[in-house]
């Protein structure tokens, strides 16, 4: 601990003292990397053992799974839970696919629309003073009713626009409430660029669409990928808006599924571990290519 | 043959003016430096160029084309940008060679023109590199290779100076200004560094508060300021600005205006202030004759700082009685220290004299101030 820190009053004080002790004790044994890296690897466990859990879990007979007491390890792995799911439950390609469908397009959309607006945000004045209004911030307030709140009137909105149970409807709405994510991630990468890029490359010849996706597109790519990769996890996770917008497989999606397995009467848990596998694989692999992108654009924005 | 012409161009923000009734004519193939404090409106003069500007009022001519309402891109002018703009995700050759890509111009002949255009430059080595590995020099040739690439007909930069240390830019100006005489394309370069604009420009518009002051040669705005702002804009250090008044009418003796602390004799000053009216009289600091002793028409002054330069001398000195210091230029040999008296006299032809009120200049010839007006200003 920085012994220059501001001393705290009561409690904290008493805690950023002790703390303080505890480090210098730890330091004098030389022990303080293996104390940090002995925390961080409880964290990982913490993280990556419900992972490791369900992953295996996919992998193990139902007696092997529910064994008392737990197995750790198994011995004994299959990989027959794959083939069972999709006999048992024909429908979960339609899941997929739609999960796909409604994932992809409503991230398109989202990152689409997000990324025009606050360019239009940061770069331009807006007609009647408007933007006296801090129109990004209006965006947000978007965000402040909680979704259960919002899910209603969607609802009653989407049975008149005959919406309801299609894929579109998802893409609309996960799109419409993924718009300020965006926003708000992308506006320190585009305040960040000069003026003169632009007015350089308008010089160069670009009309300013072009620009806009010539030069100022590929200067903010981290910022766009890590956008791109949390519209993608909410949507691809969503459940709430799925389950009350949809009711049947024609726009059902994976999160919606997964619920199913879990009935009045009993849990599949080596078809759901299974299901959870296969819902959780393509965001990590997605997230596994992009990593060092990731995590330029979550720090890059936010640090300057 | 490409002439720039602006035929009074107002820029106004809101209530805010950027540049006002803005009347020049830049020739083919010159090079015009628009100078002035930051906030003058020069940066808005060129940009209304350029086209990143709209002018509110006004026309902007290119070899007698009307392109106020033209596009950038249509416009055929290249620009050099204050941070440079270089493209970060594109290495060296590919910023060069952008304006030839965006233009369609193939593969093979681009990289041609940007190998020939690098060899001007002394950068050939450097294509392929990434422009984050260079240093502030060489950034600033590639940034300068970008905009002649494509032989644009008029050649804009911002400032483009500003970022470099002192050594470099005294390089980079030598470089600018004779690449500038090779290509003998039409140039307007914008800088508040005044001994940056001397040494290279043909034509000088020294504008303030949004109002072009004066337009002439380096020689012309400094030998010949239309008004207070040039002469104390050109010229390093400042000319010296001494509010004072004839003794008495038609004497060649002036007196500290208000107080008649010092007298100083000034021989053939315009018959405009012949009255006992206040005037500003200016006097560069190299002009001021120095006398160690008691002179007549000299007036004495207090040493107060020394600043030994080599072969001459900056001595801040006060007159007798008077608070407000003045900076005078002595040759090495007056060997003079801090509380010494010093007798400063004028000479009649190295002063200036300028209106109290509006700072307009009023010459030895003239006998009103009407014809004081700066060429292309309307006040």
């Amino acid at each position: 601990m920085a012994t220059d820190t501001k001393p705290k009053r009561g409690v904290g004080r008493a805690l950023l003292a002790g703390v303080e002790r505890i480090h210098e004790t730890l330091d004098s044994y030389g022990l303080v990397p293996t104390v940090t890296n002995g925390i961080a690897l409880l964290f990982v466990v913490w993280t990556l053992f419900p992972v490791y859990w369900m992953v295996s879990g996919s992998l193990r007979t139902r007696s092997d799974l529910l064994a008392t007491p737990p197995k750790l390890v198994s011995t004994a792995l299959t990989v027959g839970n794959y083939p069972e799911l999709f006999a048992q439950r024909p429908a979960f390609y339609e899941f997929l696919f739609n999960s796909v469908v409604v994932t992809v397009g409503s991230t398109a959309l989202a990152v689409l629309l997000g990324t025009a607006a606050t360019y239009g945000f940061v770069n331009y004045e807006f007609p009647y003073d408007l933007g006296r209004f801090h129109l990004p911030f209006l965006v947000l307030t978007t965000r402040f009713l909680p979704p259960i709140v919002t899910v209603i009137p969607l609802y009653v909105i989407f049975d008149t626009a005959n919406l309801l149970n299609t894929r579109l409807g998802l893409v609309l709405a996960y799109a419409a409430f993924n718009i300020p994510f965006v926003v708000w991630m992308l506006k320190g990468f585009f305040a960040e660029l000069p003026d003169s890029i632009v007015e350089a490359a308008v010089l160069d010849g670009h009309t300013e669409l072009g620009a806009f996706f010539k030069i100022v597109l590929p200067m903010v790519r981290p910022g766009l990928i890590a956008a791109t990769i949390f519209t993608v996890i909410n949507a691809w996770n969503e459940l709430l808006f799925a389950v009350i917008l949809t009711s049947n497989t024609e726009a059902q999606t994976l999160p919606v599924a997964l619920a199913t397995f879990k009935t009045a009467y009993a849990i599949q848990w080596e078809l759901l571990t299974v299901a959870g596998t296969i819902a959780m694989a393509p965001v990590l692999l997605f997230a596994f290519l992009v990593r060092e992108k990731l995590l330029r654009g979550f720090t890059m924005g936010a640090v300057r | 043959m490409v002439r720039v012409r602006y035929d009074d161009v107002t820029k106004r923000y809101g209530n805010e003016i950027g540049a006002k009734n803005i009347d020049i004519t830049v020739e083919d193939g010159e090079f015009a430096v628009l100078l002035g404090p930051s906030g003058c409106g020069k940066t808005t003069t060129l940009r209304c160029l350029a086209g990143l500007t709209d002018p509110t009022e006004g026309e902007i001519r290119i070899d007698g084309t009307d392109i106020t309402a033209r596009h950038p891109k249509n416009r055929d002018i290249a620009m050099v940008f204050q941070e440079l703009a270089l493209y970060p995700h594109m290495g060296v050759a590919a910023n060069i060679g952008y304006p030839l890509k965006v233009e369609g111009v193939d593969k093979s002949t681009r990289r041609e023109r940007v190998e020939a255009v690098a060899e001007t430059l002394d950068i050939g080595e450097l294509l392929d590199r990434e422009t984050d590995e260079l240093s502030g020099g060489q950034r600033q040739r590639v940034a300068i290779g970008r905009a002649i690439i494509r032989r644009p007909s008029v050649f804009l930069m911002d400032e483009p100076l500003a970022s470099l240390d002192a050594k470099l830019k005294v390089e980079m100006r030598n470089e600018i200004k004779k690449l500038q005489r090779e290509l003998d394309i039409t140039t307007l370069y914008v800088t508040h560094d005044q001994e940056e604009a001397m040494t290279l420009g043909d034509k000088l518009i020294v504008m303030n508060d949004g109002t072009v002051q004066q337009v002439g040669t380096p020689a012309e705005v400094y030998h010949d300021p239309a008004n207070q702002f040039v002469a104390g804009f050109i010229g390093s250090p400042s000319m010296n600005f001494l509010r004072v008044r004839r003794k008495a009418p038609g004497s060649q003796r002036v007196v500290a205006a208000d107080d008649a602390t010092f007298a100083l004799s000034v021989e053939g000053l315009p018959t405009a202030v012949d009255d006992t009216d206040p005037f500003v009289l200016g006097v560069r600091p190299q002009y001021f004759s120095v006398h160690q002793s008691p002179i007549d028409g000299a007036a004495k002054a207090e040493v107060t700082v020394t600043e030994p330069m080599g072969d001459e001398q900056l001595l801040t000195v006060r007159f007798d009685g008077d608070g407000r210091e003045i900076a005078v230029r002595a040759p090495f040999d007056v060997s003079v220290t801090r509380g010494d008296a010093i007798w400063l006299g004028v000479s009649g032809e190295r002063a200036y004299v300028f209106d109290v009120e509006t700072g307009a200049r009023i010459r030895q010839t003239e006998l009103s101030t009407d014809t004081a007006v700066p060429t292309g200003s309307r006040p």
